[in-house]
């Protein structure tokens, strides 16, 4: 699984989207194993079909994202939208889009548990490296309306608050 | 997920049967991992009718999808008046009932409910799904949730 992991890095978020694979320990997968051996254990999936939505995967990835600018737009009109910041507690102390939550496993629960899985959720990194696998991971359980800020907070910063003070880890 | 599931998954929840945890069970059984956001703990309790011992009622708590909750739902009414066998003959697409075929990505969801009633009512079994490597790769959840001690945060208006 890492020569898969090193060859498509969205692999992961595909399997766990479609299959409800490697998104928890109870769901993951050894970086040695066989992607046929991870197939087989979950259910017997069939290989070639299992990789070949891993090699469509980059599209999917790319209609999660949503652009800064667009996310703006969406605020001013849909003030159901949820904005979930997946970074640290010091990172969103730092700074951070007015009316996002900074995620705990409370605001999992919630989010999961609330009786609806189209209402829509965005989710919110630095510098969007991670935001697509808590995308992911909403969305591999049964989320429907799920999109990830592209660029992070810093593209926010950058688009369309230039206001927001700009930051990076370490010194 | 086609409309009419989604129909249907929405019906059962609108009006989920059997939620909540229930005083005086005799069985309980437990599946999944809070961590993952998925849990579902199912209670049941037994009566005797004509010499045999069959479900009174069972009830459930999850933190799972709806999925999981409309076929708990579904499950825990399917399973009222059965032995505790005949509970557990009960394959994973019988137990989501009306709902029909699930997706694959919908599977798990009602094989979460299959293996809290097999937890509950044979508590000593192994779980039924094969268990993950102990090495596990990092995963999604890991990805974007792990405490991350320490950081310092360095402003780049502050450079210089």
């Amino acid at each position: 699984m890492s020569d898969v992991l090193a060859q498509f890095p969205g692999a992961q978020r595909a399997l766990f989207r479609r299959y409800h694979i490697g998104g928890c320990s109870s769901c993951g997968f050894s970086p040695d194993e066989t992607l046929a051996h991870v197939c087989e254990r979950n259910g017997g999936l069939d290989v070639n079909e299992v990789l070949a939505h891993i090699q469509s995967s980059h599209e999917q990835d790319a209609k999660i994202l949503i652009s800064p600018k667009e996310l703006a737009d969406a605020l001013q009109q849909d003030k159901s939208l949820r904005l979930v910041d997946v970074r640290s507690r010091e990172e969103f102390e730092a700074v951070h889009i007015e009316g996002s939550t900074l995620l705990s496993q409370d605001v999992m629960r919630q989010i999961m548990g609330n009786g609806s899985n189209t209402k829509p959720v965005v989710v919110v990194d630095h510098q969007g490296k991670n935001g697509l696998d808590a995308a992911a991971y909403f969305m591999g359980h049964g989320l429907q309306n799920v999109r990830c800020l592209r660029g992070g907070i810093d593209a926010w910063a950058q688009e369309v608050d230039p206001a927001m003070r700009r930051y990076k880890i370490g010194s | 997920m086609n409309n009419d599931l989604q129909k249907k998954i929405s019906d059962a929840i609108a009006n989920p049967q059997n939620m909540g945890e229930l005083a005086n069970a005799d069985a309980v059984g437990t599946v999944g991992n809070s961590d993952c956001g998925e849990m579902l703990r199912m209670w049941v309790k037994f009566k005797d009718e004509n010499g045999k011992k069959v479900i009174d009622r069972a009830t459930f708590q999850s933190f799972g999808c709806e999925t999981a909750i409309a076929v708990a739902s579904l499950a825990t009414e399917l399973i009222r008046g059965k032995t505790a066998e005949e509970a557990l003959s009960l394959k994973t697409e019988e137990l989501a009932g009306e709902l029909g075929p699930l997706p694959p990505m919908k599977i798990h969801c009602a094989q979460l409910v299959e293996g809290a009633l097999r937890s509950a009512l044979e508590p000593q079994e192994p779980a039924p799904k094969p268990a993950a490597p102990a090495t596990s790769a990092p995963t999604l959840l890991d990805n974007f949730s792990k405490p991350k001690e320490g950081l310092k945060i360095t402003f780049l208006d502050e450079k210089k």
